[in-house]
């Protein structure tokens, strides 16, 4: 075995693909490389969805809500309690967990399409509570319980009991990230925010990477495949897709972060029901199951409109004749995932003995 | 000999051609064209692009044609975004649009910081042009100047109980609040404050509920498919109480929707439109729009983008420069009542147009609107 | 009192539609577990198809009132019931055999298409049937208004959807979808076409919700290429709250939740009125993990 290639053929071309994608900026003007960022924008949160929805097997179409409940959570530290962005990015994600922890618990055991239209009106609940400014509500509610516990911060009673979502009007001027004092301004230098996106993406790839290959990730591949003898060999089938479910929401919660912080802007429409349905048509075109396959799927789903943009009128049109072509060329996604391989050569055949 | 001068007038126009094409003066236009509000986007390119010929016809702008550079944004603030980032890469010098206000805002950032000024037509959130942005314009009026016209006229009409009801969108509950907060301040009675959800069909349920609060006079804020619905809908369940529309209502749909007797008495405020408005250009303007496309633009707010495109035009041509500077301070301080298609256009330091702008119509028996 | 027997019909009316086009989808399901995202822009499509044809034949001025929609719907039915067909043929069809939710991102682009087609076709405006072709006298029962138009669109989902739960409980090609529903292969063996049984379910499902295109468009008047989307998923929603799969249970669900809708923008909140409906549905799915009426065919697990 010693005179097998260092690397495979694969781990040459992830190579050369991470550093074009790393050196294109290089190449591209400010539009081509903002358009990049949204595709690793998406596909950091498609990676999430996959880890719900790919491995877990659940059919989840409501992932905006998570997003959504991290940008928020971004955008009203930043705006209006002076958060620096950055520091929000794990508020955000805890609190898209936590969100998801509750509303999960009882429905998790739904089977398929009734998990998938539970998950399609979490969305739409959590857009409509941001559109009726429901967090208002909540901060002025909070606000008294501060008062009657007798705390005397005033200025942060009052910064609480004006929180608000900002209704239909979202809010406007989420601070532009900053590391160690270097202010990243996406709308300014889009390369710069390039290289933000770029670091994160990479890190949710070694993150989902090594949970797809640890035990728990096996674990939870086994249930989705077969529930029923998963659970049968004593793997606790609720608490993993519970655990996976707050694994992705936590995970899309800080992508939310990114997301505020790039467009500094942030209203109820980029959070709808479509928004969801776009993430889950990137992860189940590209490959579900398969970190390659979903990263892949973000770019098409992402750039194909893009690229389409002198189709004018027709190119929604066009997009979705692609779509479905595609889907019935490759009908497991265009990079399904390979069966996990055992190598039994590892196994000295002289050691086993009957 | 005649072939002769066939070919010399032939290449000279190849020639004039492709002199042209090289080098042209590029404005902007983010619409949507795809996407829920599809109707608009496609009416502001049409008008744009019309524009765009006359001004050509007419020997160019600083010697060079127009030419409109259009992106789709989709009616969405993400792609209105990339729209944005894509359009300050291909050399415009101005740009016109967009449509719905959390739209714009999401592009504005992006032109301030590429020094492309920018003139939205349909935008009319205040906080858009509270931010202090040099490079921002728009042709709308804002919201709270319309609530004022809103309240006034519903004061004006002697009702006591009055009931608001918008779709919430960012326009609709704009302008649905700041008529609330004039009308608290009033002696009248606001016996419904809530919304619809916009794009549905059945609006019995909230007739009813508004039948029930006995409400004298109805306020409704949100867009013309809605409000035609709900007339057509009144006039069914026989529940005669009069309906008030802001600018969004102003479509001639609206009336096709309703049907003509369940239309007539409705009330609106708007700008003009442009059959109300006397001058030349507005004049010429419909009639070259409906000979081009067969029909007049469906409502004002693509017109307001082809008045965008208009300034932009005369500003450049004011400064005789694609100085983006020069025509900031030009708009904000040179242009005085340029003879726009919706009355005349000034802006003030915000980059808000000003003026008097808004007029209060009634739909007839015969379906027309007639200015108050 | 009369309040609330007035919003009891309001939301009747419209979950009558609701109930028509989550047949469809439950059919569908039923014998394929699929959900078809493109249901509602086929529903869309039954409407504006209907509204060109109204207009092209003046079907009404010509053949009177009842003839001349009875003919419009019969029009509709056999149209999008073909474009339901030939939706299966292109877009499913190759796709039986791959992971189920491969079909859902077929559907879901089909979707797009079909809207950007309409809108591309029909212009992005909305657009508006002729008025005054259905009565508009009104009933008084009980004290209570009914206008006359409103008892002819509930009446008219109702024996729809009558006759296609005989059509499946009596006829012997019922028997077959009922069979092919249950489990195809055995289905097969027995002797059962299967193909052609799934290109009857894509026949009749479309046809339904092209017809109900037909009856809204009648009914409210105006008609917009984006509406399918959102009765597509009210419809969904219905589908899955009565049991989906089960073809009385998208009766009750769909008028249930026309009945959801109506009461809680009544009393509770108008601008909250999808959040109540959609809470409602979940507290429904918690109790009743299977839908109200549950499935008829178990999936397998």
């Amino acid at each position: 075995m010693n005179d097998a290639p260092r690397f495979s053929k694969r781990q040459i071309i992830y190579a050369v693909v991470a550093v074009v994608w790393i050196v294109s900026p290089l190449f591209l003007d400010n539009y081509q490389t903002d358009v990049l960022n949204t595709v690793g924008l998406y596909a950091i949160l498609a990676l999430s969805l996959n880890v719900i929805l790919g491995y877990g097997g659940m059919f989840h179409m409501g992932h905006a809500a998570f997003y959504a409940i991290g940008a928020y959570t971004t955008a009203i530290l930043s705006t209006q309690f002076g958060v620096p962005t950055m520091w929000t990015m794990p508020i955000a994600g805890i609190l898209a967990g936590v969100f998801a922890l509750i509303v999960a618990r009882p429905i998790i055991h739904l089977r398929g399409d009734y998990l998938l239209i539970v998950t399609i009106g979490m969305v739409e609940i959590v857009r409509i509570a941001i559109i009726n400014d429901a967090v208002s509500s909540a901060a002025k509610f909070l606000n008294k319980g501060f008062m009657l516990l007798g705390i005397q911060d005033w200025a942060l009673c009052e910064k609480i009991a004006n929180a608000s979502t900002g209704g239909p009007n979202g809010i406007f001027g989420v601070a532009a990230p900053s590391i160690f004092g270097f202010e990243i301004n996406g709308i300014v230098n889009t390369t710069h925010y390039f290289f933000l996106i770029t670091a994160f993406l990479a890190a949710t790839i070694l993150l989902f990477f090594l949970l797809e290959r640890s035990r728990y990730g096996r674990a939870l591949r086994y249930l989705c495949s077969d529930e029923i003898a998963a659970e049968g060999s004593g793997v606790n089938t609720s608490g993993y897709k519970l655990s996976a479910f707050v694994i992705g929401a936590f995970w899309a919660g800080m992508a939310g972060t990114l997301f505020a912080g790039k467009i500094t802007f942030i209203s109820p429409t980029s959070f709808t029901f479509a928004e969801s349905v776009t993430l889950f048509m990137i992860v189940i075109l590209g490959g579900s199951g398969y970190i390659p396959g979903v990263i892949l799927g973000a770019l098409l789903v992402v750039g194909l409109p893009e690229i389409f943009q002198d189709f004018q009128k027709w190119r929604m049109l066009v997009f979705g004749i692609v779509l479905v072509i595609m889907m019935v060329l490759r009908p497991q996604g265009i990079m399904p995932p390979k069966p996990p391989k055992y190598p039994i050569h590892k196994v000295d055949e002289r050691e086993v003995t009957l | 000999m005649k072939k002769i001068l066939f070919l010399i007038a032939a290449l000279s126009i190849i020639a004039a051609g492709t002199a042209l094409a090289a080098d042209t003066v590029k404005i902007g236009l983010t619409a949507p064209i795809t996407g829920s509000w599809a109707a608009e986007g496609q009416d502001m390119k049409q008008i744009c692009e019309l524009l765009a010929d006359q001004v050509n016809a007419d020997g160019g702008l600083l010697g060079k044609e127009v030419e409109v550079v259009v992106a789709d944004d989709g009616g969405n603030e993400q792609t209105a975004a990339l729209a944005a980032q894509r359009l300050a890469t291909k050399g415009i010098v101005a740009v016109v649009g967009t449509y719905g206000s959390s739209v714009t805002e999401a592009s504005q950032g992006i032109y301030n910081a590429a020094k492309i000024p920018q003139i939205a037509n349909g935008s009319t959130a205040v906080r858009l042009t509270e931010k202090g942005l040099k490079y921002f314009f728009r042709t709308s009026p804002r919201d709270d100047e319309q609530g004022r016209v809103a309240a006034k006229t519903l004061m004006g009409m002697g009702y006591k109980k009055i009931a608001i009801l918008h779709d919430n969108t960012t326009y609709a509950k704009g302008l649905a609040e700041e008529t609330k907060a004039l009308l608290d301040k009033e002696p009248v009675e606001l016996v419904f404050f809530d919304a619809l959800t916009p794009g549905e069909q059945d609006y019995t349920t909230i007739l009813t509920t508004l039948k029930t609060k006995n409400a004298e006079v109805v306020f409704f804020t949100g867009y013309y498919p809605e409000a035609g619905l709900m007339l057509r809908q009144k006039k069914e369940m026989g529940f005669d109480v009069p309906f008030v529309g802001g600018d969004a209502t102003n479509n001639p749909d609206l009336v096709k929707i309703a049907g003509k007797d369940a239309a007539e008495g409705f009330y609106f405020i708007s700008p003009p439109v442009p059959q109300d408005l006397p001058s030349k250009e507005a004049k010429d303007f419909l009639a070259a729009y409906t000979k081009k496309y067969g029909a007049a633009p469906g409502s004002i707010w693509a017109v307001l983008s082809g008045d965008g495109f208009r300034v932009m035009v005369e500003a450049i041509k004011q400064t005789n420069s694609t100085d983006p500077n020069k025509i900031a301070d030009y708009l904000h301080t040179g242009m005085k009542d340029f003879p726009g298609l919706t009355g005349t256009i000034s802006f003030n330091e915000k980059g808000d147009r000003v003026g008097d702008v808004y007029r209060v119509y009634k739909v007839d028996a015969e379906g027309g609107f007639i200015l108050q | 009192m009369e309040q609330f027997f007035q919003q009891l019909t309001n939301g009747l009316a419209i979950g009558g539609i609701y109930a028509l086009i989550a047949l469809g989808y439950t059919l569908v399901y039923g014998v394929l577990k699929l959900i078809n995202f493109a249901h509602g822009d086929l529903f869309t499509i039954g409407a504006f198809l209907g509204l060109s044809l109204l207009t092209a034949f003046s079907l009404t001025d010509k053949l009177g009132f009842a003839m001349g929609v009875g003919a419009l719907v019969l029009m509709i039915v056999c149209l999008v019931g073909i474009i339901g067909i030939l939706l299966d043929q292109a877009a499913y069809k190759p796709l039986r055999t791959s992971p189920r939710l491969s079909a859902v991102v077929s559907a879901l682009g089909m979707s797009i298409v079909f809207s950007n087609a309409i809108m591309l076709v029909f212009g992005p405006n909305p657009q508006v049937y002729p008025h005054g072709i259905l009565p508009t006298s009104v009933l008084h029962i009980f004290g209570l208004p009914f206008p006359v138009k409103r008892l002819l669109l509930l009446v008219t989902s109702v024996v729809l959807m009558a006759a296609l739960y005989f059509f499946i409980q009596k006829t012997t090609i019922g028997a077959a979808i009922r069979a092919a529903a249950i489990d195809q292969d055995a289905a097969r063996l027995m002797g059962i076409n299967v193909n052609l049984v799934i290109m009857l379910i894509f026949f009749i499902g479309p046809a339904l919700g092209g017809a109900a295109g037909v009856m809204v468009g009648l009914y409210y008047g105006q008609i917009k290429w984006t509406m399918g989307w959102l009765y597509g998923l009210k419809a969904f929603t219905a589908a899955i709250l009565g049991g989906i799969g089960n073809i009385p249970g998208a009766m009750v669900g769909g008028l249930l939740l026309g009945v959801i809708e109506s009461l809680g923008s009544a009393y509770i909140s108008m601008a909250w009125k999808d959040a109540i409906t959609f809470v409602v549905l979940i507290l429904i799915l918690i109790v009743r993990p299977t839908g109200l009426l549950g499935e008829r065919v178990a999936e397998k697990i």
